[in-house]
């Protein structure tokens, strides 16, 4: 019992409704009551409700139903007819070539058959039978979509109009096996059974010719004498006369407007190997609907044969004359009827494969191929590769994000990456970002490490070294009082210079932030140019020097529009209020980001410019400015120290770069710009500040150690050093960040053994006494620190001990 | 590049390019559904979708007490990286 | 194209969608097309108790619209990167507007 208590047999199971057609259940809802009645007598009766609307239902028409439904199943090879788009499609064509051919043979007969007044039964009988595929019957329905094998770049061996083809076959096609049905209606008793049928064809061709022995091979229903060449005979004019008649049947058959004999029909879908396209398209095929045939046909039997030339495209491709009677073959020369034969056995070979490949024929409608078409070629399309898109510089230009990252972080990925060679080798900030700072802290340090050990091989003082005991150290110490020197600070008049951050205003801010995005626009226009940078060219090549030319034209260009926007040539403006537009630029993070990019696309002069600007304006650097120790605190505040964090990694390792390459004047000339333009003891109480300066004067030492500097700037350099030394030594200790457990000092050690290198021994000793309480004290808080992080601590502050020719380890 | 113009920067033109002046800074975004985000901007497009970072999300909840007074509470929630669909969008600020 | 673009690297990630009803699920990224709509595997319902509707679901389709926010680990973005991004599809967008 259902749930809803329906009747849940299939009706086909059911007593007494096997033939009956839907309709004829008196009652169809019969079942319902029966079954609730079974159930639940308590609910409502369905035949309390019902209105017996049911019951009025219109029953007369029901006479068709079997016709519609196929329920009566009276005749099966009837029932095969209406497979339409099966193997009756595939040899409608044929049959239509047989017409065409037959009516030429017998004009008398063909006569007979334009006659328009087509058979009385075959309208309404097509009406009537409605296959549900009529639609397909209009030409316009159907989309030119037929797949070809030209679609996929494989030549077609046959140029004939395929794609036209089937909408008119298909027109054809249910057509036609009604008119055999009919003609199998009108014809028993007259049947010419398929192997007659058969034979009669072979016979018609062996008389005439003995037959090639391949063309024996050809699949069992393929017509013996192919119906192209009987086209080609025809507009040549060769029709043999001699032509046999086809045996009685026949004559009816194609006298009459449509109906087919059904014998050869029959014997055709039972050997169904022929796809659409192995059919011949011939012009008078519409053998199916009276109303195709019309404009065909009479004409046929008017006009001389000789000059039957309604059908054109057809002679065959490769200048072989076609033959459609084996009569011809005789009048060719030996070599055309070579060319023939191998031209048939090609086409024997191609009608086998188009056999082995039709056997999944009639599964599929029309739509269906259509809809699969559709899907194929939009694969095509896009396997091909979105030929709109194959433009690499497309491609990254949708779909930048993915495709430069996927390079960088080497995530899997479909495509290769589209360019080649690295997009932005420098781009990985955060990526890298912590390799890169280690490694600029490394690379200073192993600047001042260097200078240190040339230092070490000559020392200047070596009665430091003995004297390097406690004792005389804290004698020195005695000699300079704190306390004093903080006093006799020159700058503590003048007040903290801090403080000044929201100073910009509003406007100021908006054109600093455009100058910004101006830049990157130049920088992003620039790294898309080298990406494209032409081969460079060849000696004598004209054309790739013009190309490469314009190029560095551009680029140059480009160059110059970044230039201004970064502002850097903007005039100082000396006790402004407002920073320096390159400066208020270095005060944003992205400006600060930007610079390693810059770098690597402007040329030294321009460096040495962005150097020097930054030498200049050092204590309004907002990473000096806002890095001034307050009291009271250990540290500066977090977004300062995110600040200096950026400029360390980013702005520091450019400038280094630059400088460890810089001649010696221009170092010179950088010390002598914070001497004179700066606050040094501002700048000196900043990592930042504290880091360029150790730059300079590791340099230099190293110049000097490697002999490059001459007598005359070795001389001006140390009389710079020696006013940086006056400055600073009253300020050393403050220099420091914090207390010292507050860790990160090694910046701070790092100058003074860059100072310690340069100082002539007696501004060594005044350094060892500045300083000796920190290095004490650092030296035994590393003993209380985990043993790798202590002799961190120590290690750093031996870098400065041994630059003066001490040792930590001399203070036991 | 778009700015093909030799101005040297982008021009301010349209709404948009006044958000592009705030990439990689802070930002003060108004969400519907009372809610507030800041945090640093580091994409948008033009539907208003967003990528922050460091942010703050902050949504003001009306509550009735027992004296049927409104009270209204926040909540907040700190967020490493957010990405904010466009059409929850109602404002975006510059946060100096 | 900018996000849709940048979604495609946080595939396999774990992520945290928000969507405008509140509710919020984590899981792991397996697809994202033009429309933001995305795909979760492993999913994980935060504050099940209010949604035990929810409970039985491993892995769902979400509409772009309906999302509010995605939270996304913050190691697997390149803001650098994304920043260009950012500035070249608004030239892009200024181009095609010209």
């Amino acid at each position: 019992m259902s749930f809803f208590g329906f009747e849940t047999k299939l009706p086909r199971d059911r007593d007494g409704s096997g033939s009956k057609g839907f309709f004829e259940t008196s009652d169809p809802f019969a079942d319902i009551a029966r079954a609730h009645a079974l159930e639940d007598d308590d609910v409502i009766d369905f035949e309390d409700t019902y209105d017996g609307l049911g019951d009025q239902l219109p029953d007369d028409q029901d006479e068709f139903n079997d016709d519609t439904f196929g329920a009566g199943g009276a005749d099966t090879s009837v029932g095969r007819d209406f497979d339409f788009f099966g193997k009756t499609a595939q040899v409608s064509d044929v049959i239509g070539e047989e017409q065409v051919r037959y009516s030429l043979q017998n004009p008398n007969s063909a006569r007979v058959a334009p006659q328009p007044a087509a058979p009385a039964v075959q309208p309404a009988a097509s009406k009537t039978k409605r296959s549900g595929y009529e639609k397909y019957s209009d030409p316009g329905y159907i989309p030119d979509l037929q797949a070809k094998s030209s679609v996929w770049g494989v030549s077609q061996k046959k140029p004939e109009p395929v794609a036209a083809a089937p909408a008119a076959s298909t027109a054809s096609r249910k057509m036609m096996s009604l008119e055999e049905v009919e003609a199998q209606m009108r014809q028993q008793g007259h049947n010419t059974s398929t192997p007659a049928a058969e034979a009669f064809m072979r016979s018609m061709v062996d008389s005439q010719y003995p037959q090639p022995q391949h063309l024996q091979t050809l699949p069992d229903g393929f017509p013996p004498v192919p119906p192209e060449f009987l086209h080609a005979q025809i507009k040549q004019g060769h029709l043999p006369p001699g032509m046999p008649h086809p045996p009685p049947g026949m004559p009816e058959l194609y006298g009459g407007p449509g109906p087919m004999p059904p014998g050869v029909p029959l014997h055709m879908m039972q050997n169904a190997n022929l796809p659409p396209q192995s059919m011949p398209p011939a012009g008078p095929r519409h053998v199916g609907p009276p109303q195709a045939q019309r404009p065909q046909q009479p004409q046929l039997p008017h006009l001389p044969q000789q000059q039957q030339v309604p059908l054109p495209n057809r002679t065959s491709a490769n200048g072989i004359p076609v033959i459609t009677n084996p009569q011809q073959l005789r009048d060719l020369t030996e070599e055309q009827r070579n060319a023939y034969l191998v031209e048939d056995a090609k086409r024997a070979k191609r009608n086998h494969k188009i056999f082995l490949l039709s056997r999944g024929n009639g599964l599929m409608t029309p739509q269906d191929k259509n809809f699969i078409t559709r899907i194929q070629l939009q694969q095509l399309v896009a396997a091909a590769g979105n030929v709109a898109d194959s433009d690499p510089e497309a491609v990254l230009a949708e779909d930048f994000y993915y495709q430069v990252y996927s390079q960088i972080r080497g995530a899997p990925r479909q495509h290769p990456p589209p360019t080649p060679g690295p997009l932005r080798p420098d781009l990985s900030v955060s990526d890298g970002q912590q390799a890169r700072a280690d490694n600029h802290m490394q690379r200073m340090q192993q600047q001042v490490q260097r200078a240190v050990e040339a230092a070490k091989a000559k020392p200047k003082n070596k009665q430091l070294i003995i004297e390097g005991s406690l004792g005389k150290i804290s004698f020195s110490n005695a000699k300079a009082p704190k306390p004093m020197l903080n006093i006799k600070r020159p700058d503590s008049s003048e007040g903290p210079k801090p403080k000044k951050q929201s100073d910009l205003s509003l406007s100021d801010r908006k054109s600093i932030l455009t100058n910004l995005e101006g830049v990157y626009s130049s920088l992003m226009a620039m790294e898309d140019m080298e990406r494209t940078m032409p081969p460079p060219p060849e000696e004598g090549d004209a054309e790739a020097i013009q190309v490469h030319m314009e190029w560095r034209q551009k680029l140059h260009s480009l160059n110059q529009k970044l230039w201004r926007s970064l502002k850097v040539m903007e005039p100082i403006v000396p006790n402004s209020t407002t920073p320096h537009p390159f400066i208020a630029f270095l005060s944003y993070p992205k400006g600060k980001k930007a610079i390693p990019r810059i770098f690597r696309h402007i040329d030294q002069e321009q460096r040495v410019t962005i150097l020097t600007m930054i030498v200049v304006h050092l204590d309004s650097l907002d990473v000096v400015r806002l890095a001034q120790p307050v009291p009271g605190e250990a540290q500066p505040s977090l977004g300062v120290r995110e600040a200096i964090d950026l400029f360390s990694l980013a702005v520091m390792p450019c400038l280094l770069g630059y400088v460890n390459e810089a001649p010696f004047n221009i170092i010179i000339g950088l010390l002598g710009l914070v001497i004179n333009q700066t606050h040094v003891q501002t700048v000196a109480r900043t990592k930042v500040g504290l880091g360029i300066l150790t730059m300079l004067l590791s340099r230099a030492e190293i110049v000097k150690e490697a002999g490059q500097a001459s007598e005359h700037d070795w001389q001006q350099w140390v009389q710079k050093f020696n006013i940086l030394f006056d400055t600073l030594e009253l300020g050393l200790n403050d220099i420091f960040p914090g207390t010292i457990s507050s860790g990160d000092d090694m910046y701070v050690w790092q100058f003074l053994a860059a100072v310690g290198i340069g100082a002539s021994p007696e501004q060594q000793q005044r350094l060892v006494i500045a300083v000796k309480d920190r290095v004490m004290e650092t030296v035994s808080y590393s003993k209380t620190l985990p043993a790798d992080m202590g002799s961190q601590r120590l290690s750093n502050v031996n870098l400065f001990m041994r630059a003066i020719g001490l040792d930590v380890e001399l203070l036991g | 590049m778009a700015d093909n113009e030799d101005t040297g920067g982008p021009s301010v033109s349209e709404p948009l390019d006044l958000v592009r002046l705030s990439l990689d800074e802070m930002v003060f975004v108004k969400l519907r559904g009372d809610r507030e985000l800041k945090g640093r901007l580091h994409a948008y497009d033009s539907h208003c979708n967003l990528v922050l970072g460091d942010v703050e999300e902050t949504i003001y909840v009306v509550e009735e007490d027992d004296n049927e007074e409104e009270t209204v509470r926040t909540i907040k929630k700190q967020e490493e990286m957010l990405f904010v669909r466009g059409d929850s969008v109602v404002l975006i600020s510059p946060q100096a | 194209m900018l996000f849709f673009s940048f979604f495609k690297t946080l595939t396999n990630q774990t992520v945290t969608i928000e969507l405008k009803n509140d509710i919020r699920i984590r899981g792991i990224l397996k697809s994202v097309d033009q429309y933001l709509n995305i795909k979760l595997d492993d999913i994980e319902v935060l504050e099940l108790a209010k949604y035990p509707h929810l409970s039985s679901v491993k892995n769902m389709f979400i509409r772009g619209s309906v999302v509010r926010y995605v939270m996304l680990p913050r190691s697997e973005v390149d803001v650098g990167l994304l920043e260009d991004a950012t500035r070249r599809e608004a030239a892009n967008q200024a181009g095609k507007a010209r």
